[in-house]
């Protein structure tokens, strides 16, 4: 089975892939946003779903590891993978005490803020590009920008609003 | 040598597995184990802290075998026992002080 979804949070998608598991569809793969699901025993896997530190260097290490930990890699989306153990195999949480759970939140952070800058310069050449020529189709696209780089701005809040949750949990 | 005082309980107990030479599930295993099962240990948190103990030179990569892909092996250093050590100090200190509140409830 196929679903197309957008997801903007990690969390919230991730809630989603574990209904569909507790349903009976195992998630396999992800591509531009659709979701593939196979049938399978309701509850067989726990899902979650992590951002790498760098892409280009720690991806093979990164899922060689989780593999000599017992952890299966299903898919990969960029920096975005996505990870699952049988739930026979006892609980599943990528990050466990609040020290890594904060550095995880700041990698995301991080993420999105690089992108929230791109995406404004390219919001500001756009908006004035539309100003001048009044095209149709330039400003139809500097709105679309202009919504990206506001939920851009939203997730680059949330996460900045899960670090100080969980600072203040450290106390 | 820089050091972050105290451990964190992740840091600590991930020294103390690789002792001997273990490899990442190993290490998870014998953390729930020997806490019997109160720390549990997340795969992205062991990865996120043993790539950070491989920077700072408290653990080493002690086997990698490229041509069987086998398991990757992580052992103590010399630093990392020194920082260990250090730990296990301040930490006996911390239990030898809690014994006066023993000894004030006990008069009282």
């Amino acid at each position: 089975m196929k679903k197309f979804r957008v997801y903007f949070d990690k969390d919230t998608e991730q809630d989603w892939i574990m209904e569909m598991s507790n349903q009976g569809w195992a998630f396999e793969n992800f591509f531009l946003g659709v979701y593939t699901f196979k049938p399978s025993e309701p509850g067989e896997y726990i899902y979650q779903i992590d951002l790498l530190d760098d892409w280009m260097g720690d991806k093979k290490d990164f899922s060689e590891f989780m593999e000599d930990s017992g952890v299966e890699v299903v898919a990969q989306w960029y920096r975005w993978v996505f990870l699952r153990k049988r739930a026979e195999e006892g609980p599943f949480e990528m990050y466990t005490d609040i020290e890594s759970k904060i550095v995880q939140y700041k990698r995301m952070e991080k993420f999105f803020l690089v992108i929230l800058i791109l995406e404004s310069i390219i919001f500001l050449v756009e908006f004035l590009a539309a100003i001048r020529t009044r095209s149709m189709a330039l400003i139809i696209a500097t709105i679309l920008i202009g919504l990206i780089v506001m939920i851009l701005f939203h997730n680059v809040l949330k996460c900045k609003e899960k670090i100080e949750a969980l600072q203040k949990e450290y106390h | 040598m820089e050091t972050i005082s105290p451990l964190t309980e992740a840091f600590f107990y991930i020294l103390l597995s690789v002792r001997q030479p273990n490899h990442g599930y190993g290490i998870i295993q014998e953390i729930t184990q020997i806490t019997e099962g109160r720390v549990i240990l997340g795969p992205g948190t062991l990865y996120g802290a043993i790539n950070s103990m491989l920077s700072k030179k408290w653990i080493q990569l002690y086997s990698e075998d490229k041509s069987s892909r086998k398991k990757k092996e992580y052992l103590i250093t010399d630093r990392g026992k020194e920082v260990f050590a250090k730990e296990v100090k301040r930490l006996k200190e911390v239990l030898m002080n809690a014994k006066r509140m023993e000894e004030y409830n006990e008069k009282v």
